[in-house]
């Protein structure tokens, strides 16, 4: 393999990337080397890439990839760019360069070279072994694998594989549509309390014969057989709420239409803010609806029958879609889209 | 001027008022006799009628301008709910939920192996016929999660193996020396105390004890029901006789079979004739009917339970803390009753403190609530001096600065204690496959979930758990 450096650019500052070499004398023998492959590094984007059009502007590749660009316009053989290239490979032979290296660098090479045992290793351990808790309190926390292997030099413990499972991140752990009906369901930001609700209205929904869907009002296409509603109330508020969604809203634009007159133009919505308009509309006609019983169930108890009639076509929030959906339509023509040029 | 003085010169003046108010709609005869700051006659006096038709028509093409809204249309117009009938909606016990799925292999628990050791950690479900006894002796409470389920089937976990154990040693004791036992049983909120004592009625209910339930401490003290002193009592005791015949009728419909194939054996002197031969069951309707015989009856009836030769007696009651200090009822010197001195409590405490015997055998269980107890520092004491019996410690000191009730401290002197606390992870395992699989709980159930949940229950309480996993409570 010819050598990696290419002497006309030796002037310029090699780039150096610091490697956990320290932590890689811990690792057993047996494993490949990981600090050899850029794991953190994005194969398409390389360092030295530049969107810039102009030659003069685009910065030179790394070391490796000099060596390869000369490689080929020699014909040889270059270096492998889909790894990374280590410090020592590149420097090797060359006596000089090694001189001029860092001291850091000369001290990481002569490390590497010799066998013995890293400077700072002790000859005891410093690590214990957890206690196995057959005395001592189990509390349920300790679950956690007692020895995790890092897969990646400078993390702590193995990194995660992405995406993430569904609930894992903290503070999106809940399902999205619970989340956003639970908030519209607050007054008075009594969280506790709307969550309490939110509870109960699916416990309702959960306890409720099966529902009889109405063709005249279809549900959302792709929806499940509505026998398989009550054992996923999740999934039968979902439904509920996306189906009486309006998919615009009519603003009124004042002076569009010339003389002070307002123009209804319709705006589309996205997906948060049609469901927010669904519940907003389903709260407005369950609030209507007549108590039965006492106690703090009511509510929920309500708010759930009018899910349920929202899903069997019975809930006047139906017409109210309707209506805006056809003032949509006729609203189309106000519409005025930019001109092309 | 004295005070006496203004008195009069006040009242006349409202006089005067009320006869000028009078006059223009009421004749005056009714003013003089209106007493001094009274307003009885103006608030029971006949409503005066407005006279239809005499005003003016209104003019064609005129607008009669109509700013408020008639009452009857704010009030709304639909039919009010009838007495009671909101209370019984929210007190509504619903004991299974067609949508959930059936449990395959689920095991009942039968008359044979009731009290088996092999069903630890196991969840069993409860045959149609106790469930009906537990329905009547009030057994299910509202708030549990029973409607959720296909039908109620229970955890049985290591407190009710424990449960069972003692009533297994009560059954096998000695015929001439029966053994009873007296439990607290006490816990964490929500920690399955109820469900201890439903699973205490189960299993007697299948091993054919007798079954007398109190299902709410709260309801015997807070003074709803009629009240009345016992004539010849010293000192001077209360019953209640709508309490006690309800008692009654709950004591029938649990322990049907035996009541209907016994017959009254000793004399009783009862305020209502019964004829010669009768069975139990009508001993005890005869109190269920007639309230104003109720406590006599059953007085009379539990003559004939603790005959020689009848089965064991499970007396349970709920929410111990409210029996265990004054109650609502007032004497006629407007202090508050003791809530000892009612009988029902009275006979309920005298088996519990050990004063009467139950001769042949029996357990009685009284359950701490969590959630609806007042602080009561006898059961503490007691519970605390119980705990360091068992575990053979010193015994606790009683915090004089404390207000404590002498009579409840007597009564709890020498009862033992049942704690009820988390479930461990083998058992969160086994409830949480039954809620998998009877469809509630969507998720994968393995050896992370349990774990992840039994944690965020706080250490497997139960109730928590249930919550954590079925209730969707986020």
């Amino acid at each position: 393999m010819p050598p990696r450096l290419n002497p006309l650019s030796f002037s310029r500052p090699i780039a150096y990337r610091p490697k956990a070499q320290v932590q890689l004398r811990l690792q057993p023998a047996a494993r490949i080397a990981p600090w050899q492959c850029r794991n953190y590094a994005d194969k398409t984007d390389s360092a030295g890439a530049d969107r810039s059009k102009r030659i003069e502007a685009q910065p030179l590749g790394h070391v490796s990839e000099e060596a390869a660009q000369t490689a080929k316009i020699t014909g040889e053989q270059g270096p492998e760019l889909s790894k990374g290239t280590p410090i020592e490979e590149v420097v090797k032979g060359d006596k000089a360069v090694v001189d001029n290296l860092p001291k850091v660098m000369q001290d990481a090479i002569k490390a590497k070279q010799s066998s013995s045992p890293p400077k700072g290793s002790r000859s005891y351990s410093t690590t214990t072994t957890p206690v196995t808790n057959n005395g001592s309190m189990d509390i349920g926390i300790f679950n956690l694998p007692t020895k995790t292997p890092a897969a990646v030099p400078g993390a702590k413990f193995e990194v995660p594989s992405l995406p993430l499972p569904k609930g894992s991140h903290v503070k999106h752990r809940y399902d999205p549509v619970i989340e956003q009906v639970t908030n519209l369901l607050m007054q008075h930001g009594q969280k506790s309390k709307a969550q309490r609700n939110m509870s109960l209205i699916l416990q309702h929904l959960r306890t409720s014969p099966i529902p009889t869907i109405n063709p005249d009002r279809p549900l959302v296409p792709g929806a499940p057989p509505p026998s398989h509603l009550p054992l996923n109330p999740v999934l039968y508020l979902t439904l509920a709420v996306d189906s009486v969604a309006p998919l615009l809203r009519l603003r009124s634009q004042k002076g569009a239409a010339g003389g002070g007159v307002a123009l209804q133009i319709p705006i589309p919505l996205g997906l948060r803010q049609r469901r927010r308009t669904a519940v907003q509309w389903i709260l407005n006609s369950a609030v209507k609806r007549k108590n039965v019983g006492s106690g703090k169930t009511g509510f929920a108890q309500r708010f759930a029958q009018e899910l349920i009639s929202v899903v069997e076509g019975r809930s006047s929030v139906w017409d109210r879609r309707n209506a805006v959906h056809k003032l949509g339509v006729a609203a189309r023509a106000n519409i005025v889209l930019p001109k092309r040029r | 001027m004295s005070s006496s003085m203004s008195l009069r010169g006040l009242s006349q003046l409202s006089l005067d008022a009320v006869s000028r108010s009078a006059i223009p709609t009421r004749s005056l005869m009714i003013a003089p006799q209106a007493s001094c700051f009274s307003t009885s006659a103006a608030r029971y006096a006949n409503p005066t009628m407005k006279k239809k038709g005499m005003g003016a028509a209104p003019k064609k093409g005129v607008k009669s301008l109509r700013i408020t809204k008639s009452n009857k249309d704010a009030a709304g117009s639909g039919k009010r709910p009838a007495p009671g009938e909101r209370k019984a909606m929210r007190k509504r016990i619903v004991l299974s939920n067609d949508n959930a799925l059936e449990v395959a292999g689920l095991q009942d628990l039968t008359a044979e192996n009731a009290l088996d050791a092999s069903h630890q950690g196991k969840v069993r479900g409860i045959p149609e016929e106790a469930v009906d006894a537990l329905r009547a002796v009030e057994a299910f409470k509202p708030r549990q999660g029973w409607s959720l389920f296909r039908r109620p089937a229970v955890l049985m976990r290591k407190e009710t193996m424990e449960l069972a154990q003692i009533m297994k040693k009560i059954e096998s004791s000695e015929k001439s020396k029966k053994e009873s036992k007296r439990i607290i049983v006490y816990g964490e909120r929500m920690g399955g105390k109820s469900t201890l004592l439903l699973q205490g009625i189960t299993m007697a209910f299948l091993r054919k004890w007798t079954i007398i339930n109190l299902p709410e401490g709260q309801d015997i003290v807070n003074a709803h029901t009629d009240y009345a002193p016992l004539p010849g009592s010293q000192p001077l005791q209360y019953t209640q006789d709508t309490y006690t015949a309800g008692l009654l009728s709950q004591i029938v419909k649990a322990n049907q079979g035996f009541l209907a194939a016994t017959k009254v054996s000793a004399k009783h002197d009862l305020p209502l004739p019964l004829s010669k031969g009768a069975t139990l069951k009508q001993l005890a309707e005869l109190g269920a009917a007639n309230p104003e015989a109720a406590w006599p009856v059953f007085v009379a009836l539990w003559t004939e339970l603790t005959q020689p030769g009848r089965p064991p007696i499970l007396v349970g009651v709920d929410g111990l803390s409210h029996i265990m200090r004054e109650s609502e009822y007032l004497n006629s010197n407007v202090k508050p009753i003791h809530a000892h001195d009612l009988t029902i409590v009275r006979h309920f405490v005298d088996l519990f403190s050990g004063k009467t015997a139950l001769p042949n055998g029996g357990l009685v269980l009284g359950v701490t609530s969590g959630s609806n107890s007042p602080a009561n520092s006898a059961i503490e004491l007691s519970i605390a001096g119980a705990e360091a019996r068992q575990s053979k410690s010193a015994l606790p000191q009683w915090n004089p600065y404390k207000a404590i009730d002498q009579r409840a401290v007597e009564c709890l002197k020498n009862v033992d204690v049942l704690k009820v606390s988390g479930i461990s992870k083998e058992e969160a395992r086994s409830i949480m496959d039954y809620y998998a699989e009877s469809g509630v709980l969507r998720a994968q159930v393995n050896e992370g979930f349990v774990s992840e949940r039994w944690s965020l229950a706080g250490m497997g309480n139960i109730g928590e758990l249930e919550r954590a996993t079925v209730r969707l409570r986020v």
